[in-house]
């Protein structure tokens, strides 16, 4: 739509409303309200009502000029910034409330309309990040996240490096009082800093503090552009308290368009060569990490997969590959392959070696020492130095860099037409290899599901199960992480669209199970899916504040708890380190990580948090009908808690 | 200020009857346990689950091996922590490895239908 569409009449809002992301050409505002623009697409943003019209433009009677402009702000710093922020595509923004952000709160709410984005209280700053952190996995795009440059991102940081490791984009706009001068004697001193955004630039893509509007408004759009090109991830702007509340003025201020990268597609030279190494292979193997970015990655690994009938080890960065699939195969295919494709891996050393963890960590080769390894990703193109979580260095045969979905298609192109009529026929005796192993692998998962079934406390396969067959014929979309869980989601589960799994923390930071879990679910509401947390008892602990939230805005999601009662994990560390001392090996790692003596009752946490719940339940006969009685609320469109007491993994 | 020897002799010597006493207790206590006991006290169930059904480490339930080989993974692991006889005595081994061997076999697939239909 552009602007002469609407006749001379356009107001500024409803011009502003009008601005979007994905392609919008440069905007130009001046005061009273004219607009140009070159070029603009379809209303985002809610157009005001009359009376915030009103509200905005008319000068409240019986001032002095100067009491005026001491009592009151025509348009304020922050009101433009929202023009900033609707014009991008974010739907929510998270927030724990603070007042060097307070500005813009008020302008959310107020001139906003608090709708795109609508704000979401929560109780943390950690559980805000990590809310964004789910959602972006689903809903393929950022959040908006508030917080208080200083104590706000201390709150957050731990949150803001799962969402680095994990490729997660969001946007963090933090709160700061930049000019001395300015500040009031007090907390916003305390709450003021040179240089706010170094707590979390370790581990953010991007920052910037931009000194006045127009280099807010240029930053935003950069900040949302950073982001979401690939390797996508947390990006921070700063906003000054006094540029939110100043008056805007005769600024004529304009908003950048939005242009979205496109995602590098790897080098053609490059992709032919390596798709005659995977032609040629006896025994060509791919291993996806965090590749598929949605429905079309899968669709596109599949092709690939196919074409060669290679067998796919999906690690677990995000679902790539439906796990129902005859060429779904366990890491042990890596032993066997000459060729190994590797898509968007974190750690290609750690696919083809290991390290014991013994008081001598000597290397073990898992893979061939002949093997040749492909590795297509956008490692390489971005990388920061302080925290190592870019794994330890491996030199691949063949390195492209570019983005692995984007490259699939070429890659899948090239492998076609340089295969042969025999290599076609070698391959037909592969897919029935690889349909026998993968039906072998799915009887013994549930033949050791069977083990300890009628147990108490429940077991970890008896859950998930009982869990499937009450939800099988729902749209459902598990939001939670299994690997503490025996993997039992991925191995019994049918997995066989994107959204069904999204992966883990990226950097293991405790805390963000529960709220990663209510942003991913905020995702799928409006999807109209059934979300699915199956909640650790020790991550619960971190922020359960996040049950409030779900409460307060209405996000369905059902909870049932794997609640071993301890920090199960830290529980084998240390009786490995008692056995390696020859000492205490009967109970001493229970202490510090046992969470007993009191249990901590999760049912009554979630209820006190105004969430419906059950629990805690010991006997396995009475899961499945608490969580019957779960769904039903879920389905009325509530969050809900089922604590099971459960066995260690 | 000076401890006469005397006394400070007859401290430690308390100090060490009361310490033997409790190891002697905590020893004569393991020595009454039973398989299922000594299997919960020495964290087996951490790895392998209350029930030996496995978890982060492998299923121990109804064990087909002979209690050598079993030994032989327990005291030269792969990749689980060593037990050494100092830590774990061979008595006390055998009866752990009599437990898990007499776990009983679950209920066969065709009997639950959670895994059998889905």
């Amino acid at each position: 739509m552009k602007p002469s569409d609407k006749g001379e009449g356009l107001n500024r809002r409803e011009f502003l409303s009008s601005a979007t992301a994905a392609g919008v050409a440069a905007v130009s505002l001046t005061k009273g309200g004219q607009a140009s623009a070159e070029e603009a697409v379809e209303p985002m943003a809610a157009v005001p009502t009359a009376a915030q019209l009103a509200m905005e433009y008319e000068d409240p009677a019986g001032y002095s000029a100067e009491e005026f402009g001491d009592y009151f702000v025509k348009r304020a710093g922050s009101d433009f910034m929202v023009d900033v922020i609707q014009s991008l595509d974010f739907e929510y923004v998270t927030a724990n409330p603070g007042s060097s952000f307070r500005g813009l709160h008020e302008s959310i709410v107020n001139y906003g309309g608090n709708k795109g984005p609508e704000l979401l209280t929560c109780p943390h700053e950690e559980q805000a990040v990590a809310m964004a952190h789910g959602y972006a996995k689903v809903a393929g795009k950022p959040l908006a996240v508030l917080a208080h440059g200083t104590v706000g991102f201390q709150h957050a940081a731990m949150a803001v490096y799962n969402a680095w490791c994990d490729r997660a984009p969001m946007v963090i706009l933090g709160g700061n009082h930049y000019d001395a001068t300015e500040r009031r004697p007090g907390v916003e001193w305390a709450h003021s800093a040179q240089d706010a955004a170094v707590v979390v630039r370790d581990y953010v893509k991007w920052d910037d503090t931009p000194q006045s509007l127009q280099h807010f408004s240029e930053s935003m759009v950069r900040a949302y552009k950073i982001a979401t090109t690939p390797p996508m991830g947390p990006v921070v702007v700063m906003l000054d308290g006094h540029l939110q509340e100043s008056e805007v003025g005769d600024q004529a201020l304009r908003i950048p368009a939005m242009t979205p990268t496109r995602r590098p597609v790897g080098d053609a030279g490059a992709i032919l060569e390596a798709a005659r190494w995977l032609v040629e292979a006896e025994s060509p193997v791919i291993v996806a990490d965090w590749m598929a970015h949605d429905q079309e990655g899968m669709d596109r690994l599949v092709a690939l997969a196919e074409a060669l009938q290679a067998p796919v080890v999906n690690l677990r960065g995000r679902l790539n590959f439906p796990n129902t699939h005859h060429l779904s195969q366990g890491r042990g295919q890596v032993a066997r392959a000459d060729v190994i494709l590797g898509l968007e891996l974190n750690d290609p050393w750690g696919v083809v070696n290991t390290l014991q963890d013994r008081v001598h960590r000597t290397e073990q080769r898992i893979a061939r020492p002949d093997v040749h390894v492909i590795s297509i990703g956008v490692n390489d193109l971005f990388m920061k130095s302080n925290y190592q979580n870019f794994q330890r260095y491996y030199a691949a045969d063949l390195s492209i860099a570019g983005d692995a979905q984007a490259t699939l298609p070429s890659l899948t192109e090239a492998v076609q037409r340089q295969m042969s009529r025999a290599r076609r026929r070698a391959n037909s005796d592969r897919e029935q290899r690889f349909r026998t192993a993968h039906a072998k692998r799915r009887a013994q998962a549930l033949d050791a599901a069977r083990y300890a079934w009628d147990a108490s406390p429940v077991s970890t396969a008896r859950l998930y199960m009982d869990l499937l067959a009450l939800v099988k014929d729902k749209d459902w979309a598990m939001v939670s992480e299994d690997r503490q869980q025996n993997s039992w989601g991925r191995r019994l589960w049918p997995m066989e669209k994107h959204y069904q799994y999204i992966g883990g923390s990226g950097g293991a930071g405790i805390g963000y199970g529960a709220p990663a879990a209510v942003g991913a679910a905020l995702a799928h509401r409006a999807e109209g899916r059934l979300a699915i947390n199956v909640q650790r008892d020790g991550d619960m602990m971190y922020v359960p504040g996040v049950f409030w939230t779900a409460a307060h805005h209405q996000i369905p999601l059902l909870t049932v708890t794997h609640n071993n009662r301890g920090y199960h994990q830290e529980f084998m560390h240390l009786q490995r380190m008692a056995s390696r001392r020859q000492r205490g090996i009967d109970g001493s790692s229970l202490v510090g990580n046992a969470l007993r003596d009191p249990e901590p009752n999760l049912a009554q946490i979630a209820a006190g948090m105004g969430c419906w719940s059950e629990g805690p339940i010991t006997e396995p006969g009475d899961v499945g009908r608490a969580i019957k009685r779960a769904l039903d609320v879920v389905d009325n469109g509530e969050p809900a808690l089922v604590d099971v007491v459960c066995q260690p993994r | 200020m000076r401890v006469p020897l005397f006394l400070s002799s007859c401290v430690v010597a308390i100090c060490f009857i009361l310490v033997s006493i409790t190891v002697f207790a905590e020893e004569s206590d393991q020595s009454e346990m039973d398989g299922r006991e000594l299997y919960m006290s020495y964290q087996c169930w951490q790895c392998h689950g209350y029930e030996g059904q496995g978890g982060a480490a492998a299923r121990v339930a109804s064990t087909v091996y002979p209690f050598e080989a079993f030994a032989r993974f327990v005291r030269h692991p792969n990749l689980m922590p060593a037990y050494t006889p100092k830590m774990l005595s061979d008595e006390k081994l055998r009866r752990i490895y009599d437990y898990v061997r007499s776990i009983p076999e679950p209920p066969p697939l065709e009997d639950i239908p959670a895994l059998r239909d889905n």
